[in-house]
């Protein structure tokens, strides 16, 4: 699917996706290249559970994070489930800004989001998770929209 | 026109095709990925794989089984890796090892001890979760075969759940899957069923590798078969209806079940009885073919 900007011709580019607060919803954002018009495309719950449960992630900019997260969908949707083997390295401390942060994504992701914050600081010897270790964190694994 | 950067992020399409891909490169490592299915619940079906892959692993070949039945998983009690969880590698999921050097991978290993699987919402309205559950499910699959590092392996052995429905969605996941064993029990209740499954395989054009009627008689305390543990009979004749080999016959031994329930597949101190000459008869069917 592509939406084009009527007014330049041009393919709008994906810039972020930002689920609803109860999850029910996802809201992704589109800019034209050229003119910056914008368009929103709001997911309903059925076309939102749809997309979960196909373990893809809309405005992945890597199709290498899904490799570096081994069965992240059974890990992450079922209920339950162990906690996996984490890296080696002591447990980073999450800063009051970043725990703010973090709270803003929607309950049920927030567990997964976590997780692989924990997991690229401990990777990148980091003791402490902030808000700029998110943002480079999601920057170098392309989770738009955390 | 520039698609330059909508082409930055991949789509939707593009990664469920990344995800098949990855399963493709995965299973490239492994000598005979084989499905054992029957469609009929009950006739046994992982019991065999289990003894199957054991008779394998005891002529020192590398065997994996993943257990692709999602809610009814038993590969671990089976081979011996029950309480072994999932760990992960720099190569993706680690399987666990079990009795004969078997390496399995199956729900069982995320789950505490006898938790029932439960998908949590992703979102939406709770009444509408047969709109996902089995999307979910076919993922599972698909992740359990892309992401487990089996290493190399010669023989993969898929045990599928009753019905047709998973086994459709492997051979789509799967275009190199090697052959397809199919078990049933001497009942025409079950070959009715089965008659489905294989009907859904060839349609498929899956390549089915053969017939085993598992139960097909009843050992007693002396070793020896004493009788029919169903009155109908006739597996050979049932594979030859259907224009599939026949692999053979398992009688059902007491003994197979009780000890392959407790981890210890029957196979590996019962080879010289009449159950476990069966058992390596159709596995030296099955190597004779992969060698022909």
């Amino acid at each position: 699917m592509k939406f084009v900007c009527n007014e330049c011709g041009e393919v709008m580019a994906f810039e972020d996706n930002t689920p609803s607060e109860d999850g029910s919803s996802m809201n992704i954002l589109y800019r034209c290249p050229n003119c910056e018009r914008s368009i929103s495309m709001v997911t309903n719950a059925g076309e939102t559970q749809m997309v979960r449960s196909l373990d893809v992630n809309i405005g992945h900019e890597s199709l290498e994070t899904r490799a570096s997260q081994p069965m992240s969908l059974i890990r992450d949707a079922l209920a339950g489930a162990e906690p996996a083997q984490t890296p080696a390295g002591p447990e980073p401390v999450w800063t009051e800004a970043a725990l703010k942060r973090l709270s803003a994504a929607p309950s049920f992701v927030q567990g997964m989001v976590h997780r692989i914050y924990s997991d690229f600081a401990r990777q990148k010897g980091y003791a402490e998770i902030t808000p700029a270790i998110m943002s480079e964190a999601r920057d170098e694994l392309g989770m738009m929209g955390m | 026109m520039t698609e330059d950067k909508a082409s930055v992020s991949p789509n939707v399409l593009e990664q469920v095709l990344a995800q098949r891909e990855s399963v493709v490169t995965r299973l490239a490592q492994i000598g005979h990925v084989v499905a054992v299915m029957s469609g009929k619940g009950g006739v046994g079906k992982s019991a065999l794989t289990a003894n199957i892959a054991a008779a394998l692993g005891m002529q020192g070949l590398a065997v994996g089984v993943l257990d692709a039945d999602i809610h009814g998983s038993s590969a671990t009690s089976m081979l011996g890796t029950r309480g072994q969880k999932v760990t992960y590698g720099a190569a993706g999921a680690r399987p666990a090892i079990g009795v004969a050097n078997v390496s399995v991978m199956s729900m069982d290993m995320f789950l505490p001890e006898d938790e029932p699987v439960h998908w949590q919402h992703p979102g939406g309205l709770a009444a509408d979760a047969h709109v996902w559950r089995g999307s979910m499910e076919a993922n599972a699959l698909l992740e359990m075969l892309a992401d487990t590092d089996w290493g190399r392996l010669e023989w993969l052995l898929i045990d599928m759940p009753p019905g047709t429905d998973r086994y459709e969605t492997l051979l789509e996941l799967t275009p190199d899957l090697y052959g397809t064993i199919v078990v049933t029990i001497p009942s025409q209740v079950a070959h009715r069923v089965v008659r489905r499954s294989i009907a859904a395989a060839q349609t498929a054009g899956a390549r089915l590798l053969g017939l085993v009627e598992n139960m097909a008689g009843y050992i007693g305390e002396n070793g020896q078969e004493v009788g029919e543990l169903f009155p109908e009979g006739g597996g050979q004749e049932f594979a030859a209806l259907m224009d599939i080999p026949y692999l053979g016959r398992v009688p059902f031994d007491p003994r197979l079940a009780r000890e392959t329930d407790n981890g210890r597949p029957f196979v590996l101190e019962h080879a010289e009885t009449i159950a476990g000459r069966a058992i390596l008869a159709i596995v030296e069917k099955l190597a004779t073919e992969v060698s022909a």
